[in-house]
């Protein structure tokens, strides 16, 4: 799976930017998530099956734009008509999946080696981000995602919390060096700090 | 910078699309006898208007979906957007 860091020679622990005389809480905390199962299911075009029934775990594919639907281990993020990006701590998932979802009406893709997750935490993120991409950010609510450019990187965000804000960024595995520079960049004025 | 409505995700930056040339061209039906000019004119004619024209986008960055967009070429006013399948 992600087990592997795609951002190990890049992301340094410690405290970076303007973080003196500053309260440690404060600073943003930038981490980056590995060791999860990334799945892409899309609905084939002619498929007339009724996501109803389909469960994965006991979550459910909604088409609702933009929704997250999750329990303590696994994120469904929506990707667009009848695309989702399920994300999991539970790898065993995948057989599961497979199971769930027919082959001649759903396309199974593990994307889990393909991407650099970069996780955001402190009541500054939505600043960061909004210094890269364009979308309204003071529109993102807890459990919704997004997918948008950050500065010219195509990402997935996911917005987990809201007090504070944490923040999971996906981004292709090859460019999460870009990326990873472009956040702590522009985490720089705030402070922050690499776990 | 134009805001586009795209009808699944809604309002985003014109930087998650890509612009797709114009919406109102049919391509010839499958399997038809195309003359040579029928295809020339599909392939390579397009009007230039001055004012409202109808256009494809590809929300490229964002739901990969082609939508249609209504769109002033003078003022760059966006009046409608419609999913593909959807008259405008």
């Amino acid at each position: 799976m992600t087990a592997i860091s795609s951002l190990q020679h890049v992301h340094k622990k410690g405290l970076f930017g303007d973080y003196e005389d500053k309260d440690e809480k404060n600073l943003i905390k930038i981490s980056e998530v590995t060791n999860l199962l990334i799945v892409q299911i899309v609905q084939h075009k002619g498929s007339n099956v009724s996501l109803r029934g389909l469960k994965v775990g006991e979550l459910n594919l909604s088409n609702e734009a933009l929704k997250v639907n999750f329990n303590n281990d696994t994120r469904i993020l929506w990707n667009g008509p009848n695309n989702w990006f399920l994300i999991s701590k539970n790898k065993e998932l995948l057989k599961n999946i497979h199971k769930t979802f027919n082959e001649t009406d759903f396309a199974i893709t593990d994307l889990s080696h393909s991407r650099a997750v970069i996780e955001l935490e402190g009541e500054n993120t939505k600043e960061v981000l909004k210094k890269g991409c364009p979308f309204n950010f003071n529109e993102l609510h807890k459990n919704t995602c997004i997918n948008s450019i950050f500065n010219g990187i195509t990402v997935t965000i996911d917005m987990i919390e809201d007090s504070p804000n944490k923040i999971r960024l996906y981004a292709l595995r090859s460019f999460g060096e870009s990326l990873h520079h472009s956040i702590t960049d522009a985490c720089l004025e705030f402070g922050y700090k690499n776990i | 910078m134009l805001h586009i409505k795209c009808p699944h995700c809604g309002l985003r930056s014109q930087n998650e699309f890509a612009y797709g040339g114009d919406g109102t061209v049919k391509r010839p039906e499958l399997n038809k006898k195309v003359s040579d000019k029928e295809w020339d004119t599909f392939v390579y004619l397009r009007k230039s208007p001055r004012g409202k024209h109808t256009e494809l986008w590809h929300h490229v960055s964002g739901c990969r979906q082609w939508i249609k967009v209504e769109r002033d070429t003078v003022t760059h006013e966006i009046f409608k957007t419609a999913k593909v399948n959807e008259d405008i």
